[in-house]
């Protein structure tokens, strides 16, 4: 769900470079109190396992596709701070290098996807985790995933909307419907990769018990 | 600096944290290298989801490139006549560049704290 260059409106796109980069520099400053140095490779490795999942299109239903997007398995591993960082990453190599996403466009992605996807997922796998005590992190792990790629993509429908591309309703109604099935890829990779990744804490074993 | 594997972002509800196991980031580095050079060129061509709204709602003819500077534009590389390796080299180059620039920005910025 790249947005390309020409799809928003000089007003939109300008806005949205405006507050993707301020958003973006604020992850940034974020990053250096809720990242550790020792996660430094992890968090280097998650972003270019996110940027190869992104190339493997998966077909959904009635000729159309979609592909994994990432934010939540980042803020779900790292946090949504560190997740903004790596996924805006993602979207500068992907506009940059491979023409995927425009360039006017770039800071409007990072909002959608960089920003509300890692936030919005967030949310759910906290509130999520604490609802249930700890307990069934895979289904959490996987609303976390659906929630995060379907609220992406709501973002992208009222920018398209500001930008006169198409009624608010029809925009919603369109993105809503095709990423709610795409989310259930988006659910089931994040589960198994978050599942893989992490290690449930126990308050027997102190810290430093051997992996 | 050992122990520093739990960082306060990290996995929710501090429940969980990520693994230590060196085998396991192994494994996705494999994966990574694998989806990106040999999955890649056999993924669906369809629209997606972005796209395909795009077409429905009669907007994709607002799609205007405003450069032409990419040197690797729908991720193939050119030059090469077999495209499946036009487009796993594009995904291979792709994963690399991605590890060092994040590897490089993140070491500059992390665990800065006091």
């Amino acid at each position: 769900m790249h947005i390309p260059d020409g799809y928003l409106s000089m007003e939109v796109w300008t806005v949205t470079t405006a507050a993707g980069a301020a958003a973006a520099g604020y992850a940034l400053r974020r990053t250096r109190t809720e990242l550790a140095q020792s996660q430094v490779p992890a968090a280097a490795l998650l972003g270019a396992f996110i940027f190869a999942a992104q190339m493997i299109n998966f077909p959904i239903a009635g000729g159309t596709s979609g592909h994994f997007l990432g934010s939540a398995l980042a803020a779900i591993l790292f946090g949504p701070w560190a997740a903004a960082v790596i996924m805006t990453a993602v979207l500068i190599i992907q506009a940059v290098l491979f023409h995927d996403g425009g360039i006017t466009t770039l800071g409007a992605n990072i909002l959608c996807t960089a920003v509300i996807g890692s936030f919005a997922g967030y949310g759910v796998y906290q509130a999520g985790l604490r609802l249930l005590k700890g307990r069934l992190q895979a289904a959490a792990s996987f609303l976390t995933a659906w929630v995060s790629i379907v609220a992406a993509s709501c973002g992208v429908a009222l920018l398209l909307a500001l930008s006169g591309a198409a009624p608010l309703g029809a925009a919603l109604n369109a993105m809503f419907g095709w990423h709610a099935l795409i989310g259930i890829g988006e659910g089931l990779v994040t589960m198994a990769v978050a599942a893989y990744l992490t290690e449930r804490r126990t308050s027997l074993a102190p810290g430093g018990a051997a992996a | 600096m050992s122990g520093g594997r739990d960082g306060r972002g990290g996995a929710g509800a501090r429940e969980y944290r990520l693994t230590g196991s060196r085998r396991k980031w192994m494994v996705l580095a494999v994966l990574t290298l694998a989806a990106a050079g040999l999955m890649s060129p056999w993924a669906s061509g369809h629209p997606d989801g972005l796209e395909r709204v795009a077409e429905d709602l009669g907007f994709l003819e607002r799609a205007a490139a405003v450069h032409s500077l990419s040197p690797m534009p729908d991720y193939e590389v050119a030059g090469i006549p077999w495209e499946a390796a036009r487009v796993g080299l594009a995904g291979l180059i792709g994963v690399v560049v991605m590890a060092a620039v994040l590897w490089a920005a993140l070491r500059a910025l992390a665990g800065k704290r006091r």
